[in-house]
């Protein structure tokens, strides 16, 4: 017995009653138009901008490598100076990685998730905005160095001791570090509406097993954001700290180490890579079921892959600091992890290969994208086995075979599935074909031309070409293979063009698609033509992996909105969330729409970062002032808000709550997701304390006295004291205490801010210096870690009380408060193992007072 | 409506805890390793005979993790083992079915992945 089984039949088709919902619909989800575009936050719209934007950063990066291949193409070359030369590969390398490849993965994700799931939206439109308008504004920051010749110039890894003396290198530097954690923001929030995305939206009936494998994909990648990116995020603190302020992180001479860095890189690094693979490859496990005509062969087989993929390749950083001179037994954990992630890899790839060969495959310009992808990639991935390898890896290091291997991962593993998908999803965006001719032309340039440039590169890193050299002469003997890469990069840029385009021509007068024109299986396709700003008509119940394939008359019935919700009669945007096992109908979940809001706040967190970069201490205040108030205006106008009745119906008898909170509520699986990743980069801290722990013989050093005990102790009681407060107002709340509640939500924040004032005073006490020795450093940024986080958690506690007293917060509507309880599960967490590395580890660990 | 429970009912925990189970044998070897060549090991590379042990017990213990744990997901799918397997049946038994098969078949890369973990220790006896 199905909950489906109780829904009443759908009511008799009524065109006047269908055009009238049509209507109220399209007003609830119209888009604004004019300057008021840029207050947009439907995901078809950001989602777009996203992509776009990312594309112009492609091409930015790719004009990059079109110089610096100009000037390797003879020895002895001077068309670019050494320094510009340095700036160019260094933004080649981050604007690729940080501002393409992995923005590019919340574009379409943006764009394409919502429609495959069914769901009119995302849970948390404005988050996707405010994400867009922080890449977008850091992006251009970022990139905009170059053309005042203060762009980054240590490599695209930024390795101290280069990069933390500020004599060598210069403001660039600053804009890395500060511009990329400020990109940063954008994937994480990013990363936590897709993650809630696919637990929460799918649509009734989408159980795990029918889940399609694009969803698994993004569930995937999000969690391994969630992971990756916070090590990095405390690595650019800690060396913007050392080059700021002069805090000893990675200088040796104080007990530092610049190893430490390698090490949080290289744990956001390669996952990275994955972070980076994986949601290009989930594009191909889309597309090909279409053009094979049947479905994934092995689904459970390319979830194991997309899973086993995820963790392993947190196993693998160290393969990029095989010459670091690391005990060999630890080299090779590495290898072998390095050796086992081409299992699960290679899995999915033969998974692609049987569906082929099972189904009935139809050529399409799609295809032939994903099938040079798989060609280039397999060839990448091979030579990835090679360099996986400790001793091999000890004569490729650093040379163009390393350059070769990893631009054939990245772009067959990447670049192409993900042109494979622009062709693909083209009609689903704009409502347009392509052209096959000019397809093929782009292609066969792109696919000759990246093999010309780059396969060669394996020779020539053969013969010693070392990577990000200025120039060479002509005794080395690597002049003709350098013509030839040049030439091909070039031929590969010329694909490009044909491929941008096509894309951008204009097409008024081209025929609208048809609707589904690959037939294929996967609800995105529902849509539409011409495409309507709602999403989908009517939310169906989804019985199959391939609903358009395997759930005849769907289509009629989402269009004739004999489903849920085809109606907006209180004028909202709604969606419905489910559970996360069988996809259960939970409640119906109200979004906000159109706002200046998230583009304010981006602009003053910009100012942040911006400001912070230059050291221009005052306007940063200023910044931060304006978007604490600037935030705390968009959530007080924007989110929590108490629904005008209670529940609502859905049509055919389905009647759900219009408001939730707890583990029910998506606000409360954000918070916790976000604060995952905030733990992961706390971990990112406390591992630099256990990293110098291992290098020093003693550490606390010996002459050093560690934090004052007795503070230390008062500082912990004091700020689990703030947590206990907290959890007592939000029970005191629910049993109807309100009073009683908000006295202790004002209570709390100074208890809390005193046990954080408490353990600074410890280690004042103890006079510890940050400027003068690692430990004393690494004891000051993990309590600037606690008080920063202390203090945001400070803030939200009266902004409860505030909400209690404007009606805004109720026993019953109580998510606000709810959701702050469970950040200071996470304070309570971070204050105890802060309290246990300070005060109890140089009791066991043999420091010396 | 009632609602499974994501732990007790879902057997996603079982999805997510073994390949943490590899997680966790990598890191403790490798911290084992690592620390004991950093702590022990002055002029003359350090004996590596302690760490290999605690290895092979760390590998022993979590093998035996993750049969457990392929049993219990033997138990949710319910059926002989079958690599290739559609479970694509709209049931919440087919749901269950289907996060039994994908456990198992992470059991499989769990346990070749961490014995390719453990191998090294066969082959160092000293840190450098």
């Amino acid at each position: 017995m199905s909950w489906t089984d109780d829904l009443a039949p759908p009511a008799p088709y009524d065109k006047a009653r269908d055009e009238a919902q049509r209507s109220r619909l399209l007003d609830v989800w119209r888009e604004p138009t004019g300057w008021r575009r840029f207050s947009a936050v439907n995901n078809s719209i950001v989602g777009r901008w996203y992509l776009l934007t990312s594309f112009a950063f492609f091409v930015f990066a790719g004009v990059l490598a079109l110089l610096m291949r100009s000037q390797l193409a003879v020895p002895e070359n001077d068309l670019l100076s050494m320094d510009f030369y340095n700036q160019a590969f260094t933004m080649h390398g981050t604007v690729m990685m940080f501002l393409f490849a992995v923005p590019i993965f919340e574009a379409v994700a943006i764009m394409v998730l919502p429609e495959i799931l069914g769901a009119r939206d995302l849970p948390f439109p404005r988050l996707s905005a405010f994400g867009y308008w922080c890449f977008l504004i850091g992006g251009v920051f970022v990139c905009g160095s170059i053309f005042f010749d203060a762009a980054p110039d240590g490599g695209w890894f930024m390795y101290p001791p280069l990069s933390s003396d500020p004599k060598q290198t210069g403001i660039g530097t600053d804009i890395w570090l500060l511009g990329l954690s400020f990109i940063e923001v954008a994937s994480i929030a990013a990363a936590i509406e897709l993650i809630i995305g696919v637990l929460k939206c799918r649509p009734p009936g989408m159980r795990l097993n029918l889940m399609p494998l694009y969803c698994w994909y993004v569930l995937v990648v999000g969690g391994m954001i969630l992971f990756a990116f916070p090590p990095l995020i405390a690595g650019d603190l800690l060396l913007e700290m050392e080059r700021a302020f002069g805090w000893v992180f990675f200088d040796v001479d104080k007990g530092g180490d610049p190893l430490l860095w390698q090490h949080l890189f290289w744990i956001f690094g390669h996952p990275e890579v994955y972070i980076i693979f994986l949601p290009s490859i989930a594009l191909i496990a889309t597309i090909l079921p279409t053009f094979a005509r049947h479905p994934m062969v092995g689904h459970s087989l390319v979830v194991l892959s997309a899973v086993g993929i995820a963790f392993l390749s947190f196993g693998l950083w160290v393969h990029h600091m095989f010459t670091t001179g690391l005990p060999n037994i630890s080299l090779s954990f590495f290898s072998a992890a390095s050796e086992a992630v081409a299992i699960p890899t290679g899995v999915q790839i033969f998974c692609f290969l049987a569906t082929l060969m099972l189904g009935r495959f139809v050529p399409s310009i799609p295809m032939l994208f994903a099938s040079g992808a798989l060609a280039i990639f397999v060839f990448g991935g091979l030579t990835g086995v090679m360099v996986a390898l400790v001793p091999f890896d000890w004569q490729a290091h650093d040379s163009y075979f390393i350059v070769a291997h990893l631009h054939y991962t990245l772009i067959g593993g990447m670049l192409f599935p993900l042109l494979a998908g622009i062709y693909y999803w083209y009609p689903f965006a704009t409502s347009k074909m392509l052209s096959d001719r000019l397809g093929k032309w782009a292609f066969w340039l792109m696919f000759g031309g990246f093999n010309t440039a780059f396969l060669p590169m394996h020779w020539t890193g053969i013969l010693g070409m070392p990577r990000r050299v200025w120039t060479y002469s002509l005794e080395d003997g690597w002049g003709l293979l350098n013509m030839v890469s040049t030439a091909g990069a070039f031929i590969m840029a010329a694909g490009f063009a044909v491929l941008a385009w096509d894309v951008l021509r204009p097409k008024g007068k081209q025929p609208l698609a048809a609707r589904n024109p690959w037939n294929a299986g996967t609800m995105e396709w529902s849509g539409e033509v011409p495409d309507m700003p709602w999403g989908i008509r009517s939310i169906p119940v989804i019985s199959t992996r391939y609903p358009l394939w395997q759930q005849d008359g769907l289509l009629g019935q989402v269009d004739r909105g004999e489903w849920f919700l085809p109606d907006a009669k209180e004028g909202k945007r709604e969606l419905m969330v489910t559970d996360i096992l069988d996809a259960r109908p939970m409640f119906v979940q109200r979004v906000p729409g159109p706002t200046y809001k998230t583009l304010l706040c981006a602009l003053l967190l910009g100012g942040v970062f911006i400001f912070a970069t230059y050291h221009w201490w005052v306007p940063t205040a200023l910044s931060g002032i304006g978007f604490v108030a600037a935030l705390i205006w968009w959530l007080w106008t924007g989110t929590g808000l108490i629904p005008e009745k209670d529940s609502k119906d859905c049509s055919r008898g389905l009647h759900l709550p219009l408001y939730a909170s707890g583990s029910r509520a998506v606000g409360w699986w954000a918070m916790f997701i976000m604060m995952i990743g905030d733990m992961t980069a706390f971990f990112g801290l406390v591992f630099a304390y256990m990293f110098f722990w291992t290098v020093h013989e003693s550490f606390p050093p010996v002459g050093t006295v560690p934090p004052d005990a007795l503070y230390l102790l008062l500082g912990l009681a004091l700020c689990l004291g703030a947590w206990a407060l907290v959890n007592t107002a939000c029970v005191w709340n629910r049993n109807g205490r309100r009073e009683a509640a908000r006295t202790l939500l004002l209570i709390a924040p100074i208890v809390g801010l005193t046990g954080v004032a408490a353990m600074g005073w410890a280690c004042l006490a103890s006079d510890l210096n940050p400027t003068r020795h690692a430990y004393d450093a690494t004891c000051w940024v993990l309590i600037l870690w606690l008080a920063g986080h202390i203090a945001a958690g400070a803030l939200m506690l009266p902004y409860c009380a505030a909400r209690s007293w404007a009606g805004h917060l109720t026993p019953f509507h109580d998510a606000d408060l709810r959701n702050v309880t469970l950040y200071w599960h996470f304070m309570a967490v971070t204050a105890l193992i802060t309290y246990l590395l300070l005060g109890i580890f140089p009791l066991v660990s043999g420091g010396t007072a | 409506m009632k609602y499974p429970r994501l732990i007790s009912e879902g057997s996603v925990w079982i999805v997510a805890t073994i390949p943490s189970i590899w997680a966790g044998h990598f890191l403790l070897c490798y911290w084992v390793a690592a620390v004991w060549c950093a702590k022990f090991s002055g002029t003359v590379p350090a004996s590596l005979t302690t760490p290999r042990w605690i290895i092979a017990a760390l590998t022993a213990l979590s093998l035996g993790a993750i049969a457990f744990l392929a049993y219990r997901a033997l138990h949710s799918y319910g059926g002989t083992f079958s690599v290739e397997n559609e479970i694509n049946q709209n049931t919440s038994h087919d749901r269950k079915r289907f996060l039994g098969h994908v456990s198992l078949l992470l059991a499989a890369l769990s346990a070749i992945a961490i014995c390719f973990t453990a191998a090294p220790a066969l082959v160092f006896a000293r840190c450098w």
